[in-house]
C-alpha cells in the first residue's frame, strides 16, 4: 500500500517549492535544505516525512539551474556544468528557453534513475542479506574506498577524513560492555551516547556554509543584464529535444551512476557527463557556446543523481551522497533501520518512497516549466534575510534532538565551526559525515566477526562474498592510484 | 606467524579495539598525506613552512560578519539559558539580520526587528505549541 492523500501531496508540493528556493540561491544547497527541515518531520509518520524530504531534495538539484542558466553562478554544486551552455543561451535572447530545456532534461533524468532505483535496489538486497557480520564490515570498507579512489587528487585527505569520522563516531558508550571512551571525564554526562548525528550535520553543511558566507561578506547576487525582460529571440519547443534522446539517456544514467557509488558529489556527476558528451559530439568545438546538446547532459545527469544516491543507501544503508546522508537521519528518528532487510520488512515504505520521488519529479516540473520567468525572481531573495532564519530552525532543530538538551546545540556550533576549518585546509565534510554515520556500524560488524572466529583475523578470508568484495577494494584503489597519479601529472603539464 | 592475525578479544577491554585501530590508521594516513606535502613543497623549491603569503582567510575577507556570526552563537547558547528561547532567539535573530544586512538605517533595522519576531513567534508557534516540543 502506498501512503498517500491530500496532505502527503501538500506537503511533497511544499518540498519541491523549497527545495527550489535553496537549490537556486547559491550558497544554499539541497543537502542543506534538507538538513534544517529534518526537525520539522518528528511530527509526521515516515511516509510523509519522506514526501517532504524527496521533495527538498529533488527541488534543491532542480534548482541550481536558474542562476547558472541566468547569471553564469551554479546554483548547487550539481549544476557547475550547466552554465556552460546556458548562460550563452540566455545572452542570445533564448534564456527562457534555455531553462525550459534545462527543466525538461532534469524531469527525464529524474526519471530515468528511478527506473534504476526500482530496479536494482531489491537485486542488491537480496544478494546483502546473504551478508554476514564479516561481509558487512569489508561492504563497508569497501564504501570508504570508492569515496576515497573518487576524491580526485586528493585521495589521502578523503580517507583521512573518513576515518577521522569513524574516530568521532566511537566516541561515548560502547555498547557491548557498557564502557565509555574518548570522553574527557567531566563531560561523561553530556557525550555519554557520544555526538548525536543531526547537530553534527547541520553543523557541518548549514553553518560551515554560513561562515563562509558571512567570511566573503554575504553579498548580494545582481542580474546585471536583464536578460528575461528582453525579447527572447526563439522559443522552447519539445523538437529542440531531436537527437538528443541518447545523449540524455546516457547522461542520465552517468548521474545515476555517479549517484550509486558513495560520497561522490554532484559536480562529479555533471562534469563526467558533459566531458563525455564533448567526447561523444559531432561537433565537440561548438560546445560552450550554447548548444542544447551540452544543457542537457548536465541537467539530465544531475537529477539522475537522485535515485542513484538512494540504492546504496536502501539496500546497504550506506548513502550515496551527502543529501542521502542527511535522510539516514530521517529513518533513524523514525527507528526505522536501513539495509538489506529493509524493503522485505518495510515494503509499504519502500513503495512510498517510490511513488513519491515519482511525484516530486512531476511536481518539479509542474511547478518550474510554466511559471519559469515569476520563478527566477528567486535569485533576487537577500541571503543575509534567509541566514538569520536559517541559524534560529538549526537551533531549534538540534535543541529537540534529543527533547531538549543543549549539549546538542553547543555541537552544532562546535562542528559548524569544524566545518568551516576543514573546507579551508581541504578536508571533505561529506566523507567525514559518511564515516560518522557508518562508524558505529563498522565498530559492530567488526568485533562480531572477531567474536565468531575467537580474534583470528583470517576470518576477513574465509567466505568466497567476502573476497569478491576484497578484489573489488584493491581493484578501486589501484584504480584511484593511477587515476590520481595522471590527474597530479595533468596538474604538472 | 599465526599470532600476528590474531586480537586479544577480553571482554572487558573489547571497547578499545577499534578507537585502536582507527588511530593508528589515522597516524599512518597523517603521515602519508605530511610526506606528501613535504615531496610536492620540495619539488616546487618552496620552503616546507610557507607562512608569508600563506593566508587561512581569504584577502580582504569580512572580519566583523565571519566572527560576529560566530560569537553571536555562543551568545545565543547562554542568553536562551539566561532568559528563555522566545526573548533570547528575538535579540539574537535580530542581531543576525542587523549584522548582515546591507543599509544599517534606522529603517531597516526596524524591519530587521519585525522579522525576528515575526519567524521567532511562528518558529515557536509551529515547535512549541503544534508539534509542543520543549524549547529552553
Amino acid at each position: 500500500m502506498i501512503e498517500f492523500g491530500v496532505i502527503q501531496f501538500l506537503v511533497a508540493l511544499l518540498g519541491v517549492v523549497i527545495g527550489i528556493i535553496f537549490g537556486a540561491l547559491p550558497g544554499m544547497t539541497a543537502t542543506m535544505a534538507v538538513a534544517i527541515f529534518l526537525p520539522l518531520t518528528y511530527a509526521y509518520d515516515l511516509s510523509t516525512a519522506l514526501y517532504l524530504l524527496l521533495g527538498l531534495y529533488v527541488g534543491g538539484i532542480s534548482g541550481g539551474l536558474v542562476p547558472a542558466i541566468l547569471i553564469n553562478i551554479p546554483g548547487t554544486p550539481s549544476s557547475i556544468t550547466t552554465g556552460f551552455d546556458g548562460h550563452p543561451m540566455a545572452k542570445r535572447g533564448e534564456a527562457v528557453r534555455a531553462l525550459r530545456i534545462g527543466i525538461t532534461a532534469s524531469l527525464i533524468g529524474g526519471l530515468i534513475s528511478l527506473a534504476v532505483l526500482a530496479f536494482f535496489t531489491p537485486v542488491l538486497a537480496k544478494l546483502a542479506i546473504q551478508f554476514s557480520a564479516v561481509e558487512k564490515f569489508l561492504i563497508i570498507l569497501f564504501a570508504m574506498t570508492v569515496i576515497a579512489a573518487l576524491s580526485r587528487g586528493n585521495m589521502t585527505k578523503g580517507i583521512f577524513a573518513g576515518f577521522l569520522g569513524v574516530f568521532i563516531s566511537l566516541m561515548g558508550i560502547f555498547p557491548d560492555n557498557q564502557h565509555m571512551r574518548l570522553i574527557p571525564s567531566f563531560l561523561t554526562t553530556e557525550l555519554r551516547d557520544g555526538f548525536q548525528l543531526l547537530p553534527v550535520l547541520i553543523g557541518l553543511f548549514a553553518f560551515s556554509q554560513m561562515f563562509s558566507e558571512a567570511e566573503s561578506g554575504m553579498k548580494h547576487m545582481v542580474m546585471s543584464e536583464n536578460i528575461l525582460d528582453g525579447k527572447q529571440t526563439r522559443k522552447f519547443s519539445f523538437k529542440d529535444f531531436k537527437g538528443q534522446i541518447i545523449n540524455l539517456f546516457r547522461s542520465g544514467l552517468i548521474g545515476t551512476f555517479i549517484g550509486v557509488l558513495p560520497g561522490v558529489g554532484g559536480s562529479a556527476a555533471s562534469l563526467m557527463s558533459y566531458s563525455q558528451c564533448k567526447a561523444w559530439s559531432k561537433h565537440p568545438e561548438k560546445l560552450g557556446t550554447g548548444e542544447v546538446e551540452g544543457l542537457v547532459a548536465s541537467e539530465a545527469a544531475n537529477n539522475g543523481l537522485t535515485g542513484g544516491a538512494l540504492v546504496p543507501l536502501l539496500s546497504l544503508g550506506i548513502p550515496g551522497d551527502s543529501t542521502t546522508a542527511v535522510l539516514v537521519g530521517a529513518f533513524m528518528l523514525q527507528g526505522v533501520q536501513v539495509g538489506p532487510l529493509f524493503i522485505s520488512q518495510n515494503p509499504d515504505v519502500w513503495h512510498t518512497i517510490l511513488f513519491a520521488l515519482l511525484l516530486c519529479n512531476f511536481l518539479m516540473f509542474a511547478v518550474m516549466f510554466g511559471p519559469i520567468k515569476f520563478l527566477a525572481n528567486i535569485i533576487k531573495i537577500p541571503m543575509s534575510k534567509l541566514y538569520p532564519a536559517v541559524v534560529l530552525m538549526c537551533v531549534v532543530g538540534a535543541f529537540s534532538t534529543r527533547n531538549g538538551n543543549m549539549v546538542d546545540v553547543i555541537t552544532l556550533v562546535v562542528f559548524g565551526i569544524l566545518g568551516y576549518i576543514f573546507s579551508k585546509i581541504g578536508l571533505p565534510a561529506t566523507t567525514l559525515l559518511i564515516g560518522f554515520i557508518l562508524g558505529r556500524d563498522l565498530e559492530k560488524y567488526f568485533i562480531d566477526s572477531l567474536k565468531g572466529s575467537g580474534g583470528d583475523l583470517s576470518v576477513f578470508f574465509s567466505r568466497p562474498i567476502g573476497l569478491g568484495i576484497w578484489a573489488l577494494i584493491v581493484g578501486f584503489l589501484v584504480y584511484a592510484f593511477y587515476d590520481n597519479r595522471k590527474a597530479h601529472k595533468a596538474k604538472i603539464a | 606467524m599465526s599470532d600476528l592475525f590474531k586480537i586479544d578479544m577480553t571482554y572487558s577491554q573489547s571497547h578499545w579495539i577499534m578507537p585502536k585501530i582507527i588511530l593508528g590508521v589515522l597516524i599512518i594516513l597523517a603521515i602519508i598525506i605530511f610526506i606528501q606535502e613535504y615531496t610536492k613543497a620540495k619539488k616546487a623549491n618552496k620552503p616546507f613552512v610557507n607562512l608569508k603569503g600563506w593566508r587561512f582567510f581569504a584577502e580582504g575577507y569580512d572580519k566583523v560578519k565571519l566572527f560576529g556570526s560566530i560569537g553571536l552563537l555562543f551568545a545565543y547558547i547562554g542568553l536562551m539559558q539566561l532568559i528563555g528561547f522566545i526573548a533570547g532567539s528575538i535579540i539574537i535573530v535580530s542581531l543576525f539580520n542587523i549584522l548582515y544586512a546591507e543599509k544599517k538605517d534606522a529603517k531597516s533595522i526596524a524591519i530587521c526587528i519585525g522579522i525576528s519576531i515575526i519567524e521567532t513567534m511562528v518558529l515557536w508557534f509551529i515547535f512549541g505549541y503544534i508539534f509542543e516540543i520543549t524549547l529552553p
